[in-house]
């Protein structure tokens, strides 16, 4: 079989317009799951209830043991069921969200833990309490420190768009699906998709060393 | 002067079974300096805690210029606890492990709590932030990273740092604990710089040779009760009880060892 580019080169214009979709995606997705993990970081630490922390327990390791790609189908086709119907894109980022915060949390609590307490002590003795000693003075440190991991995490939460294809959102991957199965040539196709999603999880992962050197992270 | 000024009463707390202090009452007068010595454990630190309420007591009462700080109880009401947030702005307190903000440059340090505590314009608080920072010998390295600084030039900063709320009265807990020997001097001069201003200073340190020198007043703890107290120079050379002259001993072996 003769690998002929010019499918490849045919295929760009709409695969580009997919990857801008799979870069709306995960990028809201990444986004809103910092967010939800980052409230529920310190709601754990300030409300320090056993209540709390058995069910964000439980909700971590259910992410945590089932297929993304499962928790897709459940939000896509379960949640309808109870009456809630959400169309494809939004689904999708639920479930990216649902999914992402999970591991964001576990991230976050790695940088809390790496902030000493002297932090939160020396705070409070100046007068700085509740919100802005959070937003001023402990989440800035814990974020410097979960820089590489979060940027790990943006990387998987891109690649795993992939998997939106299934219910029908379409990002780069089901575009691809859709131009291979109307020329027949997956090889040239897929080529394409496979460099798009290269270059953009490579610019991100790269992003890591200079947001740390910005942020002056000194690594031990 | 006005004995009234800090007032200590009954203070209690214990860890588990451990008690850590043990019906403390002190009275502190505006100005005096007192410094707090005894063996590990002895309940000195958490004595400085349970003032600016970072350690609430069990049982007992802080009085700062005739208002209560904190509770009687160890629970704060929601009113409580905004107020105490301006009490501890006026009690700065300075740790052995320094607790710079690693994550803010130098100025930034001395800058922040300013404008989001008393909050001050961006120009009146570095200003202010620029002439502390004079004071204590750091006018050099004012952007800077706290990383990028010796021990003692990050002591010097959480000093300032304080400073920068103009607190009335200063808790400073083992301020040179964690120092190298040849750094301890430079920290010592910018306290003997805020004795001389008069500021009223509850210093835990084991520097006894400075607490004979500038203290007006030396509390020797031990077991979370307050054993001994007087005169540095005087209980020092001649203490009266056989705890302290123990305590005494082992120290003066200690620092022959070196």
């Amino acid at each position: 079989m003769k690998f002929d580019i010019s499918y490849t080169l045919d295929a760009i214009p709409r695969l580009l317009d997919g990857a801008f979709i799979t870069l709306q995606v995960g990028i809201l997705g990444f986004i809103l799951s910092v967010l939800l993990a980052t409230t529920i970081t310190v709601a754990k630490t300030s409300l320090n209830s056993k209540i709390f922390n058995s069910i964000l327990a439980f909700y971590i390791s259910f992410i945590r043991g089932t297929p993304i790609l499962v928790q897709i189908f459940l939000v896509y086709y379960v949640l309808p069921v109870f009456g809630l119907n959400l169309g494809p894109f939004t689904a999708g980022i639920v479930a990216i969200t649902l999914n992402s915060s999970a591991f964001v949390t576990e991230i976050l609590r790695g940088g809390l833990a790496s902030v000493p307490n002297g932090q939160f002590e020396a705070s409070k003795s100046l007068g700085i309490s509740g919100y802005v000693l959070w937003r001023k003075i402990i989440l800035p440190q814990t974020f410097i420190t979960s820089i590489p991991p979060l940027v790990n995490e943006f990387t998987m939460v891109l690649k795993a768009t992939a998997l939106l294809s299934l219910i029908t959102v379409v990002e780069l991957m089901r575009v691809s699906q859709q131009i291979y199965s109307a020329n027949y040539h997956p090889v040239e196709v897929l080529s394409g998709t496979f460099v798009i999603y290269f270059l953009i999880c490579f610019v991100v992962s790269r992003s890591s060393v200079f947001l740390e050197n910005r942020l002056k992270v000194k690594r031990a | 002067m006005n004995a009234n000024f800090l007032e200590l009463k009954g203070l209690h707390k214990s860890f588990g079974n451990i008690t850590a202090l043990n019906n403390v009452s002190l009275n502190v007068s505006k100005g005096e300096v007192i410094f707090i010595i005894g063996p590990s454990g002895c309940g000195k630190s958490t004595l400085l805690r349970a003032v600016n309420w970072l350690t609430p007591p069990d049982k007992g009462e802080v009085w700062l210029e005739g208002n209560q700080v904190g509770s009687s109880s160890s629970k704060l009401t929601i009113k409580e606890s905004r107020l105490l947030n301006d009490f501890r702005a006026k009690m700065g307190m300075v740790f052995q492990q320094f607790n710079v903000w690693p994550h803010l440059n130098v100025l930034e340090n001395v800058v922040r709590a300013q404008m989001v505590v008393a909050k001050r314009s961006r120009v009146s608080a570095e200003s202010k932030a620029l002439k502390i920072l004079d004071e204590v010998g750091l006018n050099n390295k004012i952007d800077d990273w706290p990383e990028y600084l010796s021990g003692g030039q990050k002591q010097r900063l959480a000093i300032a740092r304080t400073l920068a709320m103009d607190p009335i009265l200063m808790l400073l807990d083992e301020p040179t604990s964690a120092l190298d020997p040849e750094l301890v001097g430079e920290v010592l001069k910018v306290l003997k710089r805020l004795v001389n201003n008069g500021m009223t200073m509850l210093i835990v340190t084991h520097e006894l040779g400075f607490a004979s020198e500038f203290g007006d007043r030396l509390l020797f703890m031990d077991g979370g009760e307050l054993i001994e107290e007087g005169n540095p120079k005087k209980i020092l050379s001649m203490p009266k009880t056989k705890r302290l002259e123990s305590f005494l001993k082992k120290l003066h072996i200690n620092s022959f060892k070196h």
